[in-house]
């Protein structure tokens, strides 16, 4: 394997991590889970988050250049001192890779799946997918997220992915940060200095980056408990059905009054249609306080295509996914009422 | 390492990156890809790979039906479909075909089309 120069420092307990993240934080030291994606990422030259964000140009957005073959800009008008500056900035740290990856398979309280007597779910970060995909009590009442893990790569990716990975990485098409959001999942992020909770939904910032700060670790992540008549969904729509990145996926979650009865509240996360993962808000205004029935659900769809902003790449194009939106988001509306119990 | 210092040259190296499965070995019964594994991950753990498949020097039910069934053309991902394909007999001695394609899902074949590697695996589960 070859892989730059890095020192690895393998914690005992979580206080120990802790105090390394925050004693290496400026020298770059990165959090090693499963190392699926991270592995990946130290083998190409580039790791984003030491990419300078750029001003823009004629071509690009400000903050567009992740790296240097995105944009060729300055061979063309290489004159301007900025634009020089600027590219020495991007050259200098192609080959700049963390000083340190801090691994924390050691921390065994950190892997788990519990639920307390209020009901509540808590995950640990370091839980593997295979974990959440092969819990009873997940598939049972919090669907989305088991379907999600199902979904995920290969057994092979699942079996050394970890949650807490998944959602740190911070990509719009990842399989357990979508229904994350539509299940209302809230981070616990702890550091030397102390831990806050961050909702899954504002966590991520950009693609690849999040609200997390320098000496920060995300420990677990918790859902609420689901109400009495509550149920959701997840669909990765994608051209393979194993090692397959979603070109949409759509995860629903429900709460009615009674099977069958009016909406008292839905959250709708949409992925791979946006920078992040998007909870999609106009859907509650339509649906809250209707019955799910055919026109309404139609309604339903038809706003969560609205709220989606997918651009075009070699997955799909932004119209076919745009389409797909409402389609997906219908469907799985329609599965997550008939889990509670109800016909439409 | 497990190939260059150890000398155990059965696992491959296909693509480096998660995709292929060919690097598959068991680490604490668990099939993992072991191209995005550091040695240090490895610490303490009981690793398996295809090499302690044979039995007194003979292969093993499994290796013997892959050779008798035609489940190997190149052999360059043998290795790892065999490593799969064990834990998943430990986990579940008869799986139905569905289970047995879900679990091989990770592991690329470029040569047989499956079908044969399949029906190796579903020969000694006893189907
Ligand atoms: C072949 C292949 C197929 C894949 N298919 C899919 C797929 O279909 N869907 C999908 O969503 N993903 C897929 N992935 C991506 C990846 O497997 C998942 O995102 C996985 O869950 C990442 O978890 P990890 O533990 O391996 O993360 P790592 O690679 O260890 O870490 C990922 C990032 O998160 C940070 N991090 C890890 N843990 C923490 C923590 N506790 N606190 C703060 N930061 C942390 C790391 O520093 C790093 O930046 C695939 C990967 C491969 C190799
Ligand atoms: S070499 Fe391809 S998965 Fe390891
Ligand atoms: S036999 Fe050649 S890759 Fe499988």
């Amino acid at each position: 394997m070859i892989l730059p120069r890095f020192d690895v420092l393998v914690p005992n307990s979580v206080d120990e991590a802790f105090a390394m993240l925050s004693r290496y934080a400026e020298k770059g030291i990165r959090i090693l889970a499963g190392g699926t994606d991270l592995l990946v990422d130290l083998r190409r030259p580039i790791i984003p988050a030491a990419i300078p964000s750029c001003e823009g140009c004629a071509r690009h957005k400000s903050g567009s250049i992740r790296s240097t073959v995105d944009c060729g800009w300055w061979e063309s008008d290489s004159s301007r001192e900025s634009d020089r500056a600027l590219l020495t900035k991007v050259q200098d740290s192609i080959h700049k890779y963390p000083e340190y990856i801090i691994s924390l398979h050691k921390l065994k309280e950190l892997r788990g799946i519990a639920v307390n007597e209020k009901v509540n779910l808590r995950v640990g970060a370091m839980t593997t997918i295979t974990d959440i995909e092969r819990s009873g009590i997940i598939r049972e009442k919090w669907t989305a997220l088991a379907e999600g893990a199902d979904s995920l790569g290969s057994p092979l990716v699942r079996n050394r992915g970890t949650i807490g990975g998944n959602i740190a990485n911070a990509r719009p098409a990842a399989d357990t940060f979508i229904p994350s959001v539509a299940l209302g999942g809230v981070l616990d992020i702890h550091s030397e200095k102390g831990s806050r909770k961050v909702p899954v939904d504002s966590f991520a910032s950009a693609p690849g980056e999040t609200v997390m700060e320098k000496g920060e670790m995300i420990t677990g992540i918790e859902y609420p408990a689901p109400p009495e008549f509550s149920g959701s969904a997840y669909y990765k729509l994608a051209n393979r059905k194993a090692l397959e990145i979603c070109n949409v996926g759509v995860a629903v979650w429900i709460a009615l009054e009674k099977p069958g009865g009016p909406v008292t509240d839905i959250r709708v996360a949409l992925g791979a249609v946006g920078p992040t993962p998007i909870l999609a808000e106009s859907v509650k205004e339509v649906l809250v306080g209707k019955k799910p029935e055919d026109a309404n659900i139609k309604k339903a769809a038809k706003a969560a295509r609205e709220d989606a902003t997918p651009i075009d790449d070699h997955r799909g194009s932004a119209w076919y996914r745009s389409m797909m939106v409402e389609l997906v988001t219908d469907r799985m509306i329609r599965l997550a009422v008939e889990r509670v119990g109800g016909k439409v | 390492m497990v190939r260059e210092d150890l000398g155990l040259t059965g696992s491959k190296k296909g693509c480096g990156i998660g995709d292929c499965g060919a690097c598959t070995m068991l680490v604490n019964g668990v099939a993992t890809f072991s191209c995005m594994m550091l040695a240090i991950q490895a610490d303490g753990c009981v690793v398996e790979t295809v090499e302690s498949l044979a039995e007194n020097g003979k292969l093993n039910k499994l290796q013997q039906s892959f050779v008798d069934l035609g489940a190997i053309q190149c052999g360059y991902c043998t290795p790892g479909m065999l490593m799969t394909a064990t834990e998943l007999l430990r986990r579940n001695p008869h799986p139905s075909e569905k289970e047995i394609r879900l679990a091989l899902s990770g592991n690329l074949c470029r040569c047989t089309g499956y079908q044969k590697i399949v029906d190796a695996i579903k020969a000694v589960a006893g189907e």
